[in-house]
């Protein structure tokens, strides 16, 4: 006990509510919810529907959206991630009508520009069984 | 809503510290006493107490039994940075009903290592936030910065007028922790931090506590001969929250601001203290809270003169971002100065004419919107 550690980078700590969303992650879907009742589509994974408080179902998305704003973080909060800064933390609004926060990967993501199309792709983690799921430009 | 016999009667302050490891429970008790000093109020004639921090892991029973406060009514104010404007709601509720007639309301923060306090992040931000590297909030509020800027077309001048006009405020300001003065080439060559947010949005953590008391008016009567009253008040928690598409420049004060000004005039405030963890959060509220059109922050600030001898006086003793932050002091830092204020207890930053304050509260940014926590009041000063 108390060894000094290097910091781990942030991993999910997956619960009841959001384990079949990382479940997708790590197969390389990207699932949202779907209320039973109104059909309203939500990000992220809650236990009702955030309007009418329905049921909701999964759906897997297209993965597919724009940028809705971004920023490049040069001091993370949490240290493990200082190797790869600048971080391209970005929103982006999902096809399906949801804004999803996420990072901007691959080499030509220092271009973005606010409106750019992005696809997902899921980054590999220290985890074996953990993918989070990120975007690149389209 | 409309209140009419509800005072604030007093405040309490302690130094800010970037270095202090004294604990948080101690500094509560500084502010208090200073509080308890300025009026003369026997400790024993407190019968509610709130707190507001993250920095001391007790429930708020505990911290009242600690400080040995033997109460009627006992809250933990945590709502972020509006727990300061949310608190002296609920006391206010609690003394119009008639459970007490004294509240003492108090934020802070230290950074006291012996006491572990490290809070997990929230579901959402540890899970769906903190594991793509973000920065805290000030990735947060970038995100919202950015587009604002890109939607308005506002400029970082004008989020750095708001700054530079809130240090030339802390410059008389004992308590601020910065105290010399900023130009606008010092805002923009301000080191980034997460773009478009610098170094000088950013407020400095530090340790210190406030505190308020709010008393019935009849209790008040006998406290002081400075009668400052709860005007009108109003809140709203997680606005947008259905709204998928929600827009993240736009924060709960366009509501708050709509029930205060059903209430009073825009115009009959004399001096505004808005919750500012980052210049863009004051120019957003500015405009939500109708002073001028949704994204006309920037020319607005361009056409008056901010600072507390301006015809807009805002946060004029500094702010949090240049007084600093204590944690969740901040939310209350915004009260005592506009008590200060209208007791005309403001040496060196005194606004001329201080007979109505606006104050406000925002906490908690949360996940693909903006704040979770917005609230607001209005304090005048009667004869």
């Amino acid at each position: 006990m108390a060894e000094a550690r290097t910091p781990q980078k942030s991993l999910p700590k997956i619960n009841k509510v959001d384990q079949r969303f990382w479940d997708g992650a790590a197969a390389g879907k990207l699932l949202l919810q779907k209320c039973k009742s109104c059909g309203k589509v939500q990000f992220f994974p809650r236990v009702a529907c955030v309007d009418c408080f329905g049921e909701l179902d999964w759906i897997e998305s297209k993965g597919s959206g724009k940028v809705h704003t971004f920023t490049l973080v040069r001091v993370p909060r949490n240290p493990a991630f200082k190797e790869e800064t600048p971080i391209y933390y970005i929103n982006v609004i999902l096809d399906e009508g949801v804004i999803i926060e996420s990072r901007l990967v691959g080499d030509s993501r220092d271009k973005v520009k606010m409106g750019d199309r992005v696809k997902a792709v899921f980054l590999e983690t220290h985890d074996p069984k953990i993918k989070l799921p990120c975007f690149e430009l389209a | 809503m409309r209140r009419s016999k509800v005072c604030f009667v007093g405040y309490g302050s302690t130094e800010y510290s970037r270095n202090s490891e004294a604990s948080a429970l101690s500094y509560y008790a500084d502010a208090i006493r200073d509080a308890l000093k300025r009026t003369g109020i026997d400790k024993k004639e407190i019968r509610g107490f709130s707190i507001t921090t993250q920095a001391s892991p007790d429930y708020s029973p505990h911290v009242a039994e600690q400080l040995g406060l033997e109460v009627d009514w006992v809250l933990n104010g945590d709502y972020g940075g509006a727990g300061g404007v949310m608190s002296v709601r609920r006391a206010a509720d609690a003394i119009e009903c008639g459970h007490l007639d004294l509240a003492l309301l108090v934020g802070g923060n230290s950074f006291d290592r012996s006491t572990p306090t490290q809070r997990q992040l929230e579901y959402q931000r540890g899970n769906f936030v903190d594991v793509f590297g973000y920065g805290g909030p000030n990735s947060l509020m970038a995100l919202i910065q950015r587009l604002h800027m890109n939607n308005y077309g506002t400029t970082l001048e004008q989020i750095g007028k708001i700054a530079i006009a809130q240090r030339f405020n802390a410059l008389n300001n004992p308590q601020a922790l910065f105290r010399q003065a900023m130009s606008m080439q010092d805002y923009l060559n301000s080191r980034m931090i997460s773009d478009p947010i610098r170094l000088f949005d950013c407020v400095m953590p530090c340790s210190g506590a406030e505190c308020i008391l709010l008393a019935s008016e009849q209790k008040a009567k006998q406290i002081t001969d400075k009668l400052v009253y709860l005007v009108t008040d109003a809140e709203i928690s997680h606005y947008q929250v259905a709204n998928m598409l929600p827009d993240k420049t736009t924060f709960g004060q366009k509501v708050v601001g709509e029930r205060i000004f059903s209430e009073i005039k825009r115009e009959d405030i004399d001096l505004f203290e808005i919750y500012d963890d980052y210049p863009i959060a004051v120019m957003i509220q500015i405009e939500d809270l109708g002073y001028c059109q949704k994204g006309e922050g920037g020319k607005f600030v361009d056409h008056h003169d901010l600072t507390y001898n301006g015809d807009f006086p805002v946060n004029t003793g500094g702010g949090e971002l240049s007084v600093g932050q204590a944690g969740l002091a901040g939310g209350y830092l915004h009260l005592v100065e506009a008590l200060r204020q209208l007791r005309c207890e403001a040496e060196g930053h005194q606004v001329k004419k201080a007979d109505r304050a606006l104050v406000t509260g925002i906490g908690w940014l949360n996940y693909g919107r903006n704040l979770g926590t917005t609230a607001a009041l209005v304090m005048e000063r009667r004869k």
